[in-house]
């Protein structure tokens, strides 16, 4: 028990530093252009709190972060570079509008787990392309997985737009899925979803299974040192397809708790860049399940805040953005120059 | 006359295509992966309309963006060689912290978050009308073209005679082959590399201020809408060789153009804008696959490992 906390204090431990780094180097920045830096910042993290309804956008935005970022632990962990995130998030919120728009004559009790399957296998399908490629051919994944994600982003604005798109409402979006199989929301919480209580179950859950089984040990093995692991006689080039097809379906699962607890349909561009803020929080977590899940909510604190920012003392949201941008380059930088020569 | 229009409107759209991809290739050569032209050409398309809206003079504003492109290089180029961040990830940090950049600027500095629309902006040199009217179809297709448009394919030719025909870049190439041997041949294999990137950022700087200056004359955020990726997916097609690269981009970038006409065929413009990305997976796994096979009974002759 007492070294499982110490391994999530020191989880927790090196994303706080780099989070309080970014948040200083921000603090700088609205100093510079705002007459009440404080009100700002304090708007940026706390406005979140300041009513349930805030709460719940706040949840809202910290599902889908948790869960890519649980997807892109599983395939760093296995040694592959996935960026995909932001298509197997779209792959997954198209496929659950397509089910649940489609088959409406079914029973919400049979169409609720199809549309939740289909969400889910959608992202496995993309994860599970750019893993074969890459151990059949040794194709770089960071490729497929970059380019897959365009791909994905056209096709779904093909299905938004001349497909399943509602004629009725302004802009590409799809029909509303029928409301037996939304998601319930957080008991005692309006617009809340549930969604949260599974993306924190599965972060666990992804901690037991990584650090505390024979299977996970493997796929990390397969990770830190493909030769080694494969002289040991593990199998590793399935352990790195399954990781990859976790990877998707998580990144699936993402977008469908998205379409079934939060927008109730699929809409064009509904993802703020989730998938490279969810591969932020998982990298900043230093790849590991409990100090992402962390990361995730402080991040959708910064993203939700940001707006209540703006409004109240006119501070740009983008700030949020530019400091994302910074936190990204500075975060896998080493300071000790003669660390290791790859 | 529809040809050359088309001729026309075709070079006019592949010339940012054409920079972004030599921008990725040249650093594909030292062995990077640039995820960073999106956003070096953003801030080059930026910072054109910024410094032309303020000084109205097109030669600065031109100089500002190329100057303000390699800055970016040479800031990616920083943070991976001398601090030794991971090429991808600091590399989207660019692309993030372009977008990031631009549309807060926009927002506190011009309070309008739509983009800069400059009431007059002074216009970059074109082809003056009338000049090459001797060359047949080709002629009057490049007249009215920027000077950019012709700066981008006179770009394919310098970039091969820089690659194999001078010194500096067989150094380049051999850093991105093999950068032990290179090192120990003596080649300074991080200043080979950083010298790339800046190349890279100069031509993204081109493509950059020939989106935002030529004919538009105002800059949106985002409004290179993946140009940088599509210039990357030719480059992966192309196999890092300059003139296959180039015939990619303006394969894409006559798609790009075909795109809206398309649709009279009943074919999405979705499709046809995916094409160059499926072509950049299926050209990388085709030229694995041939490398795969080529290697097979040296394969089979020793024990299994990659």
């Amino acid at each position: 028990m007492r070294e499982l906390v110490l391994d999530c204090l020191r989880a927790v431990r090196a994303p706080l530093t780099a989070i309080l780094l970014t948040l200083a180097l921000g603090f700088v920045l609205v100093s510079a252009i705002a007459d009440d830096p404080v009100r700002a910042y304090r708007d940026l993290l706390f406005a979140n709190f300041d009513s349930l309804g805030n709460f719940a956008l706040f949840l809202n935005r910290a599902t889908p972060l948790t869960l890519i970022a649980l997807g892109v632990i599983f395939s760093f962990r296995a040694g592959i570079f996935n960026v995909g995130g932001e298509g197997q998030l779209y792959a997954g919120a198209i496929a659950t509008t397509i089910v649940g728009v489609t088959f409406t004559s079914l029973p919400a009790l049979l169409l609720f787990p199809l549309a939740l399957i289909a969400g889910i296998l959608a992202g496995a399908f993309l994860g599970w392309i750019p893993a074969v490629l890459k151990v059949r051919f040794a194709v770089d994944e960071v490729v497929t997985t970059l380019m897959l994600n365009i791909i994905v982003l056209l096709f779904t604005s093909y299905l938004a737009n001349q497909v399943i798109r509602d004629p009725t409402s302004y802009g590409a979006v799809s029909r509303v899925l029928p409301e037996a199989i939304w998601l319930p929301a957080l008991p005692g919480m309006r617009g809340a979803t549930s969604g949260i209580v599974i993306a924190v179950v599965l972060a666990c859950l992804t901690w037991v299974v990584l650090f505390r089984t024979e299977w996970g040990a493997q796929l990390r093995a397969a990770g830190t040192n493909l030769r080694f692991a494969r002289s040991v006689g593990i199998p590793a080039d399935r352990r790195i397809i399954t990781a990859m097809l976790i990877a998707g379906g998580f990144g699936g699962l993402a977008g469908t708790l998205y379409v079934l607890g939060i927008g109730h349909r699929f809409e064009q561009n509904f993802s703020p860049d989730y998938g490279l803020v969810g591969l932020t929080c998982a990298l900043l977590a230093r790849i590991h399940p409990i100090g992402a899940l962390a990361t995730a909510i402080f991040y959708a604190m910064m993203i939700n805040g940001s707006a209540y920012m703006q409004i109240s003392t006119d501070v740009p949201r983008s700030l949020v953005d530019l400091l994302t941008g910074l936190l990204v380059l500075l975060m896998t930088a080493r300071l000790a120059r003669k660390g290791q020569r790859a | 006359m529809t040809a050359v229009s088309l001729l026309s409107s075709v070079l006019e759209q592949s010339a940012p295509i054409v920079l972004a991809a030599l921008a990725a290739m040249i650093t594909l050569r030292a062995n990077i992966l640039n995820v960073a032209v999106e956003g070096m050409m953003l801030v080059g398309a930026f910072v054109a309309i910024a410094v032309g809206d303020a000084t109205g003079s097109a030669p600065l504003a031109f100089l500002a963006a190329l100057v303000a492109s390699i800055a970016m290089s040479q800031l990616l180029a920083v943070m991976t060689l001398r601090f030794s961040a991971d090429f991808i990830v600091a590399g989207l940090g660019i692309n993030l912290l372009a977008a990031g950049g631009s549309l807060f600027a926009l927002e506190w500095f011009y309070r309008s978050p739509g983009g800069l629309r400059p009431v007059s902006f002074p216009d970059l040199w074109h082809v003056p009308a009338g000049s090459l009217s001797f060359i047949p179809v080709l002629g009057p297709a490049i007249e009215g073209q920027s000077i950019v448009v012709l700066l981008a394919f006179l770009a394919v030719p310098a970039c091969a005679v820089f690659l194999y025909r001078t010194p500096t870049g067989a150094y380049l190439r051999a850093a991105g082959e093999d950068e032990h041997a290179a090192r120990s041949a003596g080649i300074k294999v991080g200043q080979m590399k950083a010298l790339s990137l800046a190349i890279s950022g100069l031509l993204a700087g081109l493509a950059g201020a020939q989106l935002s200056m030529d004919k538009l004359h105002f800059f949106l955020p985002d409004m290179t809408s993946g140009r940088g990726f599509i210039g990357l997916a030719a480059t992966l097609f192309g196999g890092g060789q300059p003139w296959i690269t180039a015939a990619a981009s303006v394969l894409f970038g006559f798609f790009g153009a075909l795109g809206d006409r398309l649709q009279a065929f009943a074919i999405p413009s979705q499709f046809v804008l995916m094409l160059p990305y499926v072509a950049a997976i299926v050209g990388l796994t085709a030229a694995r696959w041939r490398a795969h096979v080529r290697n097979r009974p040296a394969r089979m002759a020793r024990p299994k490992e990659t």
